[in-house]
């Protein structure tokens, strides 16, 4: 504990007192007033923000499917799900690279039909960022609603249908209120999680799209602006934490 | 009929996107050209030669064995006593506690690692293996946490309170009565923590330095280099193992309860 909050602890103390030994937010108003910084932090929000989109519209029908599966299928679709958690992620990256790289899959098909004659620039794209984040992080959001949707009694699906109302109506009005805690708990784990990865917009966004941790990483260990590092460290936590105590505060209380 | 075939296509195009990668992977770690395409012409295992014969991958290799066999060693022993903390005792504080071991984002492995080397290591000198070692044991925490305590939940305080009445000291009880029935939680928790020391990139991108380095790491050096299918190899024996041992895993205890 102490070996990890000590630290923690000092660069939080060293963003907020000037050389002086004064409280100041001088850094913070410094970093916010700087476009480039701006930019890169509303970039690193937006991503987030449409990666978790996108994992509440592909992990809903997926955990609905699995939450429904007889045991043994059940289980096959789940270890499955795990898998991009669970693989390096240099590995799961890097398999991003061949398919959307200049000589890749997607440029190389489009190619062989014809539509195109020079490659596509699909890497160091916020599209491609998004693609890695997707994969990555959708297992987080299809675990925790199968998880939420376990806990509805299979009875209630069933006597809505016996009392006329249809499939979608049924999903509509007694899946989805009952698996809200799942969804808001997932979405947690999808935007803190994309906000704070590191090796997807690395490796797919390179130096041209940085986000809050490239950013991060350019300033300690590239440009040895430690101080300037701090502060994006501590902006990184905050916006987390944030995030966190919001999305914990939209969870329903009765469930 | 029609709305089972939809959400059928669906699930298909689901699972493509989550698990095609690597399958890609696979395939172009087969390739016999210098330059990474795709799809691959020719067919060659020099690439998975190759990989074996880079002395930098072996070295990190041992590395990150090393770091992730001793720092989830640590985590359990350091996060039994937290959750058994977390789930016994009401104490000030313990809303702050549980939030930070709730999930490992909350602080993000990269800052971890940052503020571990601007405060700990370059003041202190410390070596670089065991600088890897404390960041790692930081980060498993969460996870050793989370999964104990929540195997604690489901423990019947009463079997404890029985065990200490009828002479056993905590401790004793903690070993004869709890361990045993928390076996899963903690073969699932070793397992995760694993997995993610193994895989770790944030906290080892700033701890690393001359001579030690993780294998991620090393990876990614490498690709800042070469754009051969060597990394393609060397990742699709990673993902075989990591097949292996999920499907292993899931089969045995069912570890996508406690992802």
């Amino acid at each position: 504990m102490i070996f990890f909050l000590v630290p923690l602890f000092f660069v939080l103390i060293e963003s907020f007192y000037s050389k002086a030994g004064r409280f100041t937010l001088i850094r913070y108003i410094n970093f916010f007033m700087d476009s480039r910084n701006l930019f890169i932090y509303l970039r690193t929000l937006k991503l987030g923000l449409i990666v978790t989109i996108f994992a509440v519209i592909l992990g809903y029908p997926t955990a609905y499917v699995i939450s429904n599966a007889k045991a043994g299928r059940r289980s096959l679709l789940m270890s499955v799900v795990i898998l991009p958690l669970m693989t390096s992620p240099v590995a799961r990256t890097y398999a991003w690279l061949i398919i959307l790289g200049r000589f890749g899959l997607i440029n190389q098909s489009l190619k062989a039909m014809n539509l195109i004659k020079t490659p596509l620039r699909l890497i160091y794209t916020e599209n491609a960022i998004i693609v890695g984040l997707l994969q990555l992080f959708l297992p987080l959001m299809i675990l925790s609603l199968v998880s939420a949707m376990e806990n509805i009694p299979d009875d209630l699906e069933e006597a809505a249908r016996s009392l006329g109302a249809g499939w979608l109506k049924g999903v509509l009005l007694i899946i989805f209120p009952l698996s809200m805690d799942g969804l808001i708990l997932g979405a947690t784990l999808v935007f803190t999680g994309s906000i704070t990865a590191y090796v997807t917009p690395a490796i797919l966004g390179g130096t041209r799209v940085l986000t809050l941790s490239t950013l991060l990483r350019q300033k300690s260990l590239v440009l040895m602006d430690w101080e300037g590092a701090t502060i994006v460290a501590v902006v990184m936590v905050l916006t987390t934490l944030i995030l966190y105590i919001l999305l914990r505060k939209l969870r329903p209380k009765l469930i | 009929m029609k709305k089972s075939t939809a959400l059928l296509i669906f699930i298909i195009l689901v699972y493509t996107f989550l698990i095609g990668p690597f399958l890609i992977i696979f395939l172009a770690s087969f390739g016999s050209e210098e330059l990474m395409t795709f799809p691959p012409k020719g067919f060659s295992l020099k690439w998975f030669h190759k990989v074996f014969t880079i002395v930098m991958f072996r070295d990190a290799f041992w590395s990150s064995l090393k770091i992730a066999l001793g720092s989830t060693a640590s985590a359990l022993i350091l996060g039994a006593p937290i959750a058994y903390a977390l789930v016994r005792f009401k104490f000030p504080g313990q809303n702050f506690i549980e939030v930070i071991f709730s999930s490992p984002a909350i602080i993000p492995g990269l800052v971890i690692g940052f503020a571990l080397l601007r405060f700990f290591v370059l003041l202190t000198n410390l070596p670089i293996l065991l600088g890897l070692y404390i960041g790692h044991t930081a980060i498993l925490l969460p996870y050793t946490v989370r999964v104990i305590s929540s195997s604690l939940r489901n423990f019947d305080i009463s079997i404890e309170e029985a065990a200490v009445s009828l002479g056993a000291s905590r401790l004793k009880s903690f070993f004869i009565v709890i361990l045993p029935s928390i076996k899963t939680g903690v073969v699932a928790s070793f397992i995760l923590a694993f997995i993610t020391s193994f895989n770790n990139v944030p906290v080892s991108l700033f701890l690393t330095g001359p001579g030690v380095a993780t294998l991620p790491i090393q990876m990614l050096v490498y690709m800042e280099y070469y754009f051969d299918p060597t990394i393609a190899a060397l990742s699709s024996i990673l993902i075989v193992f990591t097949v292996f041992i999920v499907q292993s895993a899931e089969k045995l205890i069912g570890i996508s309860k406690y992802v």
